[in-house]
């Protein structure tokens, strides 16, 4: 089997151990969701409910005008309690709907309402935006955004690597749901005007490369690329670059590239949507860390508290410990409990007091050259980090310091525990602002 | 309410600390230590103890000075007394093992604001500076003659060194080159036991084969060149401790792949120059001093293409095909 990667990188501890088996579970629903109107990059959706209505589980909340843009739903039914600014994941506040729950049905109904065979290009993408389908696989741009390109391209792009360490919902999704995702690979293809599917998995999982390769195997268009497992090998320029050999300039648009790539869970949320009329009001989370009593793949509620998930999973303990959303490497730290899930949220990892890192005094850059050997940027993220720690936004330009994405390599590695990636989101404003003067 | 803990990503911490390399360090240099220490006994212990005390008090003074938390704990000034310790020959006078030292750690590094802010090699530079104090002293020497002082030190730099004696067309079997070498530095005792501590700074991901590879091989081709034995000009003097332990200071060299290369290389052909080219019997520390100061430039010559920076080749291509469709 032909394994493919790129230069760099790191290979870092994954502990998938604790969920890569686990089959995925339905969690029960919480008493109230919490439903933020903007859950990607772009414009915020304007509220269609106000305090007092009653919703019904899968009814649309929220929508806007721009095309930047996905609407939201109400992941179950019940009562609107308020339309207010709540705390999000990402740490700021942002409007949400808060849905209190009632006897009415809990669980989505799924019924075929269109064959994924006859269905029309204009009719899918109808379908994605009118679901609120955003990428699942942690960044989230609105999917419709990028299903009718004005360009063509070539190659669609699946995204199975799931190089975070603890996740695992991507991998479970693959083995349990092959036959949806090959079915929703083909609609994204046709709706992109591709005439190919990659799919990159990291070999780490290779029940997943066994169930989508059976799935596929009397089909031409469709291919399983074998990737090392690397971190960040699921970044998406990494990600082309490994699968597709081409380069990824700075700046390049997914036409440039002839290849859009997308997450394997977003592209069974849209074959659902398709086939199924279901809004994205559910996805599937890896809820993990090494004292968690109950780790597992779960389908949980979009808008459900974290405070649920912790209860849910059989976490009593939480003194001293980092409740990350999203996986270790990338993912926020939460300081309240009572944020909720978004489209976008891949896990819950709980890291133990022994594993936290603490707010630690650092040490100066000793130049070790580690960082430098790992980034898959090929940046020097010493110089980067020094320049940015004393504000010196022209020669952090200079090192390239824009072309970082935050993967984490760096700062996990500093033999000096420099908070790099900390320093740089610090000084990227500042030296964007030095680049368009 | 359960405090949690909030702290930016990453969220997970690889074991790497610079205590634990610089400690590796140490134990990587143990070999010759107490290859040299049951060789030399008294004196040399004396002197690696004097190295260590002063490296020590010389930190935690210059710290206090600057009041920084004390920093033994990363054993960055241990390090650098027993460098300087290993550089010095057993017979030296207590008093200029301590003062090399001092000059090392606190000028060499805590003046100029501590360990990763050093541009020079604070080992090696307490080591010249100690060599070349006396001839400062003999200068001044009708100054002091009166007041009595005495300016003593010159003979530990002078004695006969084996690549003194090689110079002198001196034979020597491969094995007594490995094994023990009497008179030099310590350090000098054998180079096969800082082979080995090499090796094993290799092995542990410390250092890259870069500079000691390129900067060995340097001075093995030119010896030939010069019509000198290359086995001799390699084993003998401080090559193998300079290519190893002083060359490849992380702080002081150069981060990138092929400026590890260039520096290598640039160090062993200053080595042949001090050798041959010149009365100086020995060039190690003075070629690895001179091309620390240009690392910076080194690096900025050498940065390699970020991964998002446009290839010239892939973009015509790229538009080649456009232009085809």
């Amino acid at each position: 089997m032909e394994v493919r990667t790129f230069e760099g990188g790191a290979h870092i501890p994954h502990y998938k151990n604790y969920t890569e088996d686990k089959p995925i579970e339905k969690m029960s629903a919480p008493a109230e969701v919490i439903i933020p109107l903007l859950q990607h990059s772009g414009a915020s959706c304007k509220p269609l409910v106000k305090e007092g209505d009653k919703v019904k589980i899968g009814q649309k909340i929220g929508d806007s005008d721009e095309f930047f843009s996905a609407p939201v739903h109400a992941s179950i039914s019940g009562t609107v309690k308020a339309v207010e600014p709540r705390t999000v994941p990402t740490g700021g506040k942002e409007d949400c709907v808060v849905i209190e729950a009632d006897d009415g049905p809990q669980e989505f109904e799924m019924k075929q309402v269109r064959d994924p065979d006859s269905v029309s290009v204009e009719e899918y993408r109808k379908c994605v935006r009118e679901g609120g389908v955003a990428g699942m696989g942690g960044a989230g741009l609105p999917t419709h955004v990028q299903t009718s390109p004005r360009q063509p391209v070539d190659t669609l792009l699946l995204n199975g690597a799931e190089c975070e360490p603890f996740l695992t919902c991507d991998h479970r999704l693959m083995v349990e749901k092959a036959e949806e995702l090959v079915k929703g690979a083909e609609l994204m293809m046709k709706s992109i005007g591709a005439s190919k599917v990659l799919m990159g998995i990291e070999v780490n999982k290779p029940d997943a490369i066994e169930a989508v390769s059976e799935k596929i195997k009397n089909r031409k268009d469709m291919e399983v690329i074998p990737l090392e497992v690397k971190y960040p090998q699921g970044f998406k320029s990494h990600l082309i670059k490994a699968a597709t050999g081409r380069d990824v300039p700075r700046g390049a648009r997914s036409a440039d590239l002839g290849c859009i790539v997308r997450n394997v869970g977003t592209t069974v949320a849209a074959y659902e949507a398709t086939v199924h009329d279901k809004p994205l009001i559910e996805r599937i989370v890896t809820v993990s860390g090494p004292k968690v009593p109950k780790p597992g793949n779960y389908i949980i509620k979009i808008g459900t508290p974290l405070e649920h998930i912790i209860e849910q999973c059989g976490i009593r303990d939480l003194e001293g410990t980092k409740v990350v959303m999203g996986g270790p490497m990338t993912g926020l730290a939460q300081s309240e409990l009572n944020v909720p899930l978004v489209k976008s949220t891949t896990g819950v990892v709980v890291l133990p007091p022994e594993m936290v890192r603490e707010e630690m005094t650092y040490m100066n850059c000793v130049r070790c050259g580690k960082c430098v050997e790992h980034c898959p940027m090929l940046l020097y993220p010493n110089e980067i980090s020094i320049c940015a720690e004393a504000g010196m936004h022209e020669e952090a330009l200079e090192w390239d310091i824009m072309d970082c994405i935050e993967c984490g390599i760096c700062a996990y590695i500093c033999p000096s525990a420099r908070p790099i990636v900390h320093l740089v989101q610090r000084a990227k404003p500042e030296v964007e602002k030095l680049q368009k003067r | 309410m359960t405090k949690l803990t909030y702290t930016p990503p990453p969220h997970l911490k690889a074991e790497d600390s610079v205590s634990k390399a610089m400690l590796d360090v140490i134990i990587a240099l143990l070999p010759v230590t107490i290859f040299a220490i049951l060789y030399y006994r008294g004196s040399a212990l004396l002197t690696i103890v004097v190295c260590l005390i002063a490296a020590a008090l010389t930190e935690v003074a210059f710290r206090k000075a600057f009041n920084k938390k004390p920093s033994l704990n990363d054993f960055s000034a241990l390090l650098t007394g027993l460098l300087v310790a290993l550089c010095l020959p057993p017979a030296v006078d207590w008093w200029i093992a301590a003062l090399a030292t001092f000059i090392g750690v606190g000028i060499g590094k805590e003046l100029v604001g501590g360990l990763g802010l050093n541009r020079f090699n604070p080992a090696l530079l307490g080591r010249v500076s100690v060599f070349l104090i006396p001839s400062l002293f003999y200068s001044l020497r009708p100054l002091f003659q009166d007041a009595g002082i005495y300016a003593g030190g010159v003979d530990a730099v002078t004695q006969g060194t084996p690549l003194a004696m090689s110079h002198q067309g001196a034979d020597m079997s491969i094995l007594q080159l490995l094994a023990w070498n009497d008179g030099g530095a310590l350090v000098e005792v054998s180079p096969l036991m800082v082979i080995i501590g090499g090796a094993y700074l290799l092995y542990r991901g410390h250092i890259s084969w870069r500079i000691p590879a390129t900067m060995i091989a340097t001075v093995f081709v030119l010896s030939i060149l010069f019509m000198e034995n290359p086995v001799n000009q390699i084993l003998l003097g401080g090559v193998m401790l300079g290519a190893f332990f002083m060359a490849t200071d992380w702080v002081t060299s150069p981060i990138t792949d092929k400026g590890k290369i260039i520096f290598g290389i640039v160090i062993g052909v200053l080595v042949i120059v001090f050798r041959f080219l010149t009365p100086a019997v020995e060039g190690v520390a003075f070629a690895i001093l001179i091309m620390n100061a240009f690392v910076p430039l080194i690096e900025k010559m050498t940065k390699r293409p970020s991964f998002s920076e446009p290839k010239a080749t892939a973009a015509t291509a790229g538009k080649g095909t456009a232009a085809a469709r």
